[in-house]
């Protein structure tokens, strides 16, 4: 029940019957791994729809500030005049604001949650990237030079992976708020800003290691291969070696672990603000609106299902899609 | 093999030890001033301020710090609080200046909480899980489990703690199906402890049995392919004992790989049914821990669930190269 640590099902699972396998393809030669993967992606429908619901959250991400101007709110202006007494807003929905008001502070719900797409996204992917780049620079590293630079690296890896990670997120939190200054001389954005970049780091920090273990395992058995051997025959330098001869046959494991990172980062933010941990005020995200919107939830459903709904979405569609990728990247169930 | 047992250990301990040097130097070397970060900045008096200095012996060198938190792991310390001397026995994690109580006593009281809802999470995955992961193992290919498999697919993408809140916020307190979640200690009411924990039980279990299900499916379906299978099968053998006596046996090995790393990592990722079903546990008090900035707590919680994961990564390691002798040969 870890979450975000993309460790996982790959390889243990059978393939459902999604991934249709290409049969007899026109060109039996001429094709690079990445070309075969890529149409049969593009012939996996539940593949295509994913894409296009996240490629639509993307979207909306993007253009935030366009469509809640075409709406006509903001994310930060407060209408007291539309909740009464009680905190309740007094209308579900109307034409200024489109999924009503937030309870107590009235709020525009659409322009937060339009907002709030934007977090999830901009963590996930950079996340994903920085924890990438050094999980392959660090495999490749450890696989290719192997002795004591494989065995410090390797030594990090376990270490890492034998951490706890949740507690370690919780943990950084003070921390590096202490180290700006303590949280209660930090304004509002800064310490806003604090955590989003805190956030990134501790995905980063636990996303690479899984990596690194994979690369170096693929780079073992790689750099025994005639193409490598011959490379350092004829000699090309160390570091060309690296990323033009063995990173091409690398890009299975990259894509497939970067596959399964997004869906768990997204997963880890929204989880980690709904702690309290993640993203606070005044910055919008869906987790922290979930965890405020428990204490509202039966006078004020759509507040709280709005960013479920999100959050569901996009994280179901990033997963279906990651794992339509990881069949179509897997040799296996390729005739 | 006792070659094997002793390179493991060292690398085990090595990671403790560096956990150790990590936990404190993040608490006590990274903030500028963790005596005013423990005090407080609202309500924090310059008496109180010199005296958790004086009492964390921060006026030393660090590494004469180090040491002192370390020895007090292994032979307790004393701490001295507005003149009141405070014995913190072994294993000393530090003092808990804003509760004024020593920080083992305060884990060991939130232990039983999240240990009671592990343990029968560890049930319901074991049955359920292995049970139904091995019987579509069984008719693989089949639809029904063609369908089961997408639908753990399905239910696993979703984010665990909007299922978890959902259930509990329409299914407990909205239109009370499933009893709320609640801690009462088994020693006190044994009934009240189990209907306060079933719902969290059911949740997380049922939960992880997706996870669990597709694991045991795979090793299964590994399993019973082999060929002492087929032997079996054309010893006469019925279906039954094939395939939970001969087949289960070998399949389940890295299941339970897999489950001896899940549980020790579930005592501090619990956090999420224990802040949603509302039990105090160990998670629930590094999240308090954190809203206050109590930071020896967060510390020794974090060393104690790392301690706990080595060791259970340790322990699987042994074991399975006790079960499967190709593991000890590399």
């Amino acid at each position: 029940m870890s979450i975000g640590s993309p460790d996982s099902t790959v390889g243990i699972e059978e393939h459902p019957a999604s991934a249709e396998p290409v049969r007899g393809s026109a060109v039996p030669h001429g094709k690079s791994p990445t070309r075969v993967a890529v149409d049969r992606l593009r012939k996996d429908r539940v593949a295509v729809i994913c894409a296009f619901v996240v490629l639509f959250f993307i979207l909306i991400a993007i253009f935030a500030p366009v469509l809640t101007k075409i709406e006509g709110g903001d994310i930060g202006t407060f209408h007291p005049d539309l909740v009464d007494e009680y905190g309740f807003p007094t209308f579900a929905s109307n034409a200024q604001h489109w999924f009503g008001v937030e309870p107590k502070t009235g709020r525009d719900n659409f322009a937060r949650w339009v907002y709030g797409a934007r977090p999830s996204l901009i963590i996930a992917f950079v996340a994903t990237l920085s924890g990438t780049v050094v999980g392959v620079v660090m495999g490749l590293l450890a696989g290719f030079l192997g002795g004591w630079v494989d065995r410090i690296i390797s030594w990090f890896v376990d270490f890492v992976l034998s951490l706890p990670y949740l507690l370690f997120a919780i943990a950084m939190v003070p921390i590096v708020e202490s180290m700006r200054g303590g949280s209660f001389n930090l304004s509002p954005e800064e310490q806003a800003s604090t955590r989003f970049f805190v956030l990134i780091f501790v995905l980063s920090f636990f996303g690479w290691a899984g990596l690194a273990r994979i690369i170096r395992g693929e780079v073992l058995s790689l750099r025994e291969r005639e193409f490598v051997l011959a490379a350092k025959a004829i000699g090309v330098p160390t570091r060309q070696v690296l990323f033009k001869e063995l990173l091409p046959n690398l890009v299975a494991p990259i894509v497939i672990s970067a596959s399964l990172s997004l869906p768990a980062y997204v997963t880890a933010e929204a989880g980690l603000s709904f702690l309290g941990v993640g993203l606070i005020e005044p910055v919008p995200s869906w987790g922290q609106t979930i965890a405020t919107a428990t204490n509202w939830f039966k006078a004020d459903p759509l507040y709280l299902w709005l960013p479920v709904l999100g959050i569901t979405a996009l994280v179901l569609a990033l997963a279906l899609l990651g794992d339509a990728v990881r069949d179509a990247f897997d040799p296996k169930t390729r005739r | 093999m006792l070659y094997f047992v002793a390179r493991r250990l060292v690398s085990a301990l090595s990671v403790v030890l560096v956990t150790l040097i990590v936990t404190f130097a993040l608490f006590f070397v990274a903030p500028t001033d963790p005596a005013g970060a423990i005090c407080g900045d609202r309500n924090c008096t310059q008496e109180r301020y010199n005296d958790i200095k004086e009492n964390l012996h921060l006026d030393q060198p660090l590494v004469q710090q180090f040491a002192g938190y370390t020895a007090g792991i292994f032979a307790g310390r004393t701490f001295e609080t507005a003149g009141v001397k405070q014995k913190c026995s072994v294993p000393c994690l530090g003092f808990s200046f804003k509760n004024d109580r020593p920080v083992t006593q305060m884990l060991k009281e939130r232990l039983p909480v999240t240990v009671s809802l592990v343990a029968g999470y560890a049930v319901i995955v074991l049955t359920i899980g292995v049970f139904v992961g091995s019987m579509a193992a069984k008719r693989r290919g089949t639809l029904g489990d063609r369908a089961l498999m997408s639908s753990t697919l399905i239910l696993s993408s979703v984010p665990y703690y909007i299922v978890a809140l959902m259930i509990s916020l329409y299914l407990t307190i909205l239109y009370q199906i499933l009893p709320r979640g609640g801690y009462t200690p088994i020693t006190q009411n044994p009934v009240a402890w189990f209907t306060g924990l079933l719902t969290p039980w059911l949740v997380l279990g049922l939960y992880s049995c997706t996870q669990y299900a597709r694991y045991s499916r795979g090793s299964m379906v590994e399993a019973l392919s082999e060929d002492y299978i087929r032997t079996a099968r054309a010893k006469g053998l019925s279906d039954r004992v094939v395939t939970y006596k001969h087949g289960l046996r070998s399949g389940m090995i890295p299941v339970i790989t897999i489950f001896g790393l899940d549980i020790a990592g579930s005592l501090s990722g619990a956090i999420f049914t224990e802040r949603i079903f509302d039990l105090q546990g160990l998670g629930n008090l590094v999240l308090d821990s954190l809203s206050n900035y109590d930071l020896p707590v967060i510390m020794g919680t974090v060393l104690v669930s790392s301690v706990i994961l080595v060791a259970m990564n340790f322990l699987v390691d042994i074991a399975y190269s006790l079960i499967d002798p190709r593991v000890r040969l590399s």
